[in-house]
């Protein structure tokens, strides 16, 4: 209990102190957040000393973009659970690696989400007032307490499951099923009731007919299936991207040790790799025998380059002594994939499956590699042990493959369209009858009684998502090149449509049919700002965390070392190691 | 090699280097803390934003009869020391077989908003900036909507030929969608019909604020200011008292005066008598009589189901 209490502190602190390791990029990033976010915390701090009168907000339009920016991240934040989907129910083996990422994406969104709530309180020094037992929950009634407690659940969820998960690959353990799967499907359902809840937030308000439609939760789900992923697919490109660590013709200069022929393994080297391996015990006297035949032992210089992307072989490798590092090239750079220590294994995928290889591997210290062909390796696997965790290795790596990105851009393609199909549906519903109910969206699309500040905001909203719609369905947007523009596109519309076009003309006319426009104040504005610029300091946090860890950089095994050099460097963003 | 240098590799750390090391750490936290102090500093004047009793104050509904006793001297306490007056604050409870019921006579009302200033003046409203219960529409003849309501109407003389004049107020529902949607129950509805909010429970959310269907109630979007010479030292807890920065209020029917057996001061200034008030559970009461012998009276909004005690009726 001690033991395993002070490894989850040592766990921490190193996740902690890692978080201020980079090059001047990383603290370039970082500093102009923390400004932002400083900025920000300024603005509120006038906030609460002078009121909400600070903000453009009225009697009149009483909720502005604090709710806004909340409405839309709460959807960003249920999207998460769009890439959990196809992995836990459909077995999708591509964007299996990349859950994590939505996840965290997930946590930082619902930060996000609860700073807007809280900004936008008129007395934050009574939100205790909120909480069940101390305060006066109204739980049922209320949809707002609702929202506080799917919001706040989700956040325990989301954090279980990656803290969970990582902490395992920190400690290069299988994580028990048991202890995060039902979370995983507890988070699905979850992440679809955070956004319903907060649809019914409008919804339920009859005297707003404008939110008091039940089109309102699909629309929001619709919306959110496609910002949310679209959100992800940019995020995986920048952390492709910042993880890269140098080009692939500078990878060709190492000396290439792939056909060196070794010596015969024996018996001893099994044994060698047993203390590494516990799993190797289980396997018996006589297949160890039989597994010798072809397999040997090879000595490695730092540099040498073991196995080739690209290159067909049959042998699968186990690390004895020292390091071997496994690099993918994906778009012209080359990324850490996995590590390999003592008792880790790696080609095993290419030699089991008869593929190309799927990455290149490097020694990063002079070391000792056993070489086994395929007919060793499956010898090896007949025992249950050992083929249990060679399975469970495999899917021990950091891959964002152009593939994964495409299963998320048929995600996207489809909500989407579902979107605009919801759109279309309301605005005929508003306007075809010509009831008075319609002003609202009067106001929204055409102007009222001379008002029209949201009138080029949603047009250009529209404008995004139709022109986001026609790329995606295209297969242009097969390009990565188009598939961002499509993203960005159906972000920053959707943002516009489902923030400001959906909260602000609820508010306008108001219920005795006055006409009041609202526009954020620059404070408020620097208060939003502040909050987005928060959001980015944690998920960057967070990916600075959780990219070692899932590149095996960041391992028990390593305890101990100082973080950011030797076998724990992961410089951030790692291109910056290129440079000779 | 693009490769991470090995362990072997990386230089030994000098005590020179850890020197310039620890020196640019201690740089870096530095100006953090300032910095961070920096973007706090506008809290210097928070001032009297809250003090420790207020904001540990319980909730209206959990206070026994000496802890309301603490928390009426508070109050009393605090208004007399911005004011420079010493209030009288009750906690008044609602009577017994009593429900009160509003009727508007829209026949009779001129428009002269005489109702708005005196309920600013007796509710002890914010003068700056300006917050009013009562919202008067002006009204194109044969009409009910109230989007063709014009609400700055500036004539030198009313009534405006060819209009009619509707006051709106909180309407006092028997199903209020703004009690429903209160995170934290700081406001509900008592026993005589009179929707009451706990100014020191309020978080600020202005939920109930988008849920209202009649655009009555209105938020302290920063320090009310009343001139002290005008402050109404008859003062209810869940009434008239001063408001705090950041919180919700709206009518209570007067509850200082109506719960103690007197009029809204709406009803008692309105020149023409178009105002009306009463107990309807009182069959022999005024407002008994007229919604009991008005063929036509209207609630409004009704097709929303909030059910208002607020009736709205003509003469002819």
């Amino acid at each position: 209990m001690i033991t395993a209490t002070r490894n989850y502190l040592v766990f921490l602190r190193r996740c902690a102190n890692i978080a201020f390791v980079g090059d001047w990029r990383y603290y370039l990033w970082m500093g102009a957040l923390t400004v932002v976010c400083l900025l920000g915390l300024n603005a509120y701090a006038k906030q609460l000393v002078h009121g909400l009168v600070v903000t453009g907000m009225s009697d009149e339009v009483s909720w502005g973009v604090y709710i806004a920016n909340f409405t839309f991240l709460v959807g960003v934040a249920a999207a998460a659970v769009m890439m959990v989907i196809p992995v836990y129910i459909y077995d999708n083996e591509e964007l299996h690696d990349l859950v994590i990422f939505g996840e965290l994406l997930a946590v930082a969104a619902i930060i996000m989400c609860l700073a807007f709530v809280t900004v936008d309180l008129g007395r934050p020094d009574r939100f205790w007032h909120l909480i069940p037992g101390i305060g006066q929950m109204n739980f049922p009634r209320s949809m707002l307490s609702w929202d506080v407690l799917v919001l706040n659940g989700y956040l325990l969820l989301n954090v279980h499951i990656c803290g969970y998960l990582l902490y395992c690959r920190y400690q290069k353990r299988k994580p028990a099923r048991w202890f995060y799967i039902p979370f995983v499907f507890i988070a699905i359902v979850w992440a679809i009731s955070i956004h319903t809840v907060t649809a019914f937030l409008y919804v339920g308000l009859g005297g707003r007919p404008f939110w008091n439609a039940s089109i309102v939760g699909p629309r929001f789900l619709a919306s959110a299936f496609t910002a949310g992923p679209a959100l992800i697919i940019l995020a995986l490109q920048v952390v492709r991207r910042v993880t890269a660590g140098g080009s692939a013709k500078e990878l060709a200069t190492g000396t290439d040790a792939s056909n060196r022929s070794g010596t015969s393994a024996s018996l001893a080297d099994f044994y060698q790799l047993s203390r590494e391996l516990p799993e190797m015990a289980w396997v018996s006297i006589a297949d160890r025998e039989r597994a010798l035949a072809g397999a040997s032992v090879i000595d490695v210089a730092a540099g040498d380059i073991l196995l080739r992307q690209g290159t067909t072989s049959h042998f699968a490798f186990f690390v004895l002594q020292g390091r071997v590092v496994v690099k993918k090239e994906e778009g012209g750079l080359f990324r850490i994939t996995r590590t390999a220590r003592p008792g880790d294994q790696f080609g095993e995928v290419s030699a089991l499956h008869g593929t190309a290889r799927e990455a290149t591997a490097i020694a990063e210290e002079p070391s000792r590699i056993l070489r086994l062909p395929d007919t060793s390796l499956k010898v090896l696997m007949e025992t249950r042990e050992m083929e249990q965790i060679v399975h469970a290795r495999m899917t021990e790596r950091l891959m964002i493959t152009d593939r994964s990105l495409f299963i998320l851009r048929s995600i996207v393609q489809v909500s989407m369209i579902i979107n605009v199909f919801l759109l279309v549906c309301e605005v005929f519903k508003e306007f075809y009858s010509g009831t008075t109910h319609g002003a609202s969206a009067k106001y929204l699309f055409l102007g009222l009684e001379g008002h029209h500040a949201l009138v080029p905001w949603i047009w250009s909203a529209i404008g995004f998502n139709l022109i986001a719609m026609v790329i995606l369905v295209l297969p242009l947007s097969k390009s990565l090149k188009y598939l961002n523009v499509a993203c960005v596109l159906s972000i920053v519309g959707i943002w516009i449509e489902k923030g400001m076009g959906l909260v602000i003309p609820g508010f306008i006319p108001t219920p005795l049919g006055a006409v009041v426009d609202y526009l954020p104040s620059l404070n408020e504005t620097l208060v939003c700002l502040g909050i987005w610029a928060l959001g980015l300091l944690c998920y960057t946090i967070f990916l600075r965390m959780a990219v070692p860890i899932l590149q095996g950089r960041l391992t028990k095994a390593n305890e101990g070392r100082p973080e950011g050099r030797g076998d724990t460097a992961v410089p951030f963003p790692a291109a910056a190691t290129t440079k000779p | 090699m693009p490769l991470p240098e090995p362990t072997a590799s990386v230089p030994e750390t000098g005590s020179k280097n850890l020197d310039r090391r620890s020196f640019l750490r201690s740089t870096a936290a530095f100006a953090g803390l300032t910095a961070l102090a920096t973007s706090l500093s506008p809290l210097r004047e928070l001032g009297d934003y809250t003090s420790t009793e207020q904001f540990l104050q319980k909730y209206y509904k959990e206070l026994t009869p000496q802890e309301m006793k603490q928390v009426l001297e508070r109050i009393t306490n605090e208004v007399e020391h911005q004011y420079g007056i010493r209030p009288h604050v009750r906690d008044l409870k609602p009577m017994d077989g009593v429900e009160f019921v509003y009727a508007l006579n829209l026949t009779r009302c001129i428009g002269c908003r005489k109702c708005v200033h005196a309920c600013v003046a007796e509710n002890n409203q914010s003068r700056s900036p300006e917050i009013q219960y009562i919202r008067v529409l002006k009204m194109p003849h044969g009409s009910m909507d109230v989007e063709k309501g014009d609400h700055t109407y500036d004539d030198k003389e009313v009534p405006d030929k060819g209009f009619f004049y509707m006051p709106v107020q909180c309407q006092q529902c028997k199903n209020p969608p703004c009690v429903k949607v209160c995170p934290v129950n700081a406001t509900w509805q008592e026993k005589d019909g009179i929707t009451v909010i706990d100014y020191d429970w309020c978080i600020g959310c202005r939920y109930c604020e988008a849920a209202c269907p009649y655009w009555a109630r209105r938020f302290n979007f920063t320090k009310p200011e009343i001139p002290a010479d005008r402050l109404n030292p008859e003062m209810a807890y869940l009434g008239n008292r001063p408001r705090k920065q950041g919180v919700m209020e709206k009518c209570h029917f007067c509850i200082q005066r109506t719960r103690v057996g007197k009029y809204p001061a709406c009803l008692e200034v309105c020149p023409v008598g178009a105002r009306k008030f009463g107990n309807i559970l009182d069959p022999e009461s005024e407002i008994s009589y007229i919604l009991r012998t008005k063929r036509i009276f209207i609630q409004l909004k009704e097709e929303m189901g909030t059910n208002p005690r607020f009736f709205y009726y003509f003469d002819k």
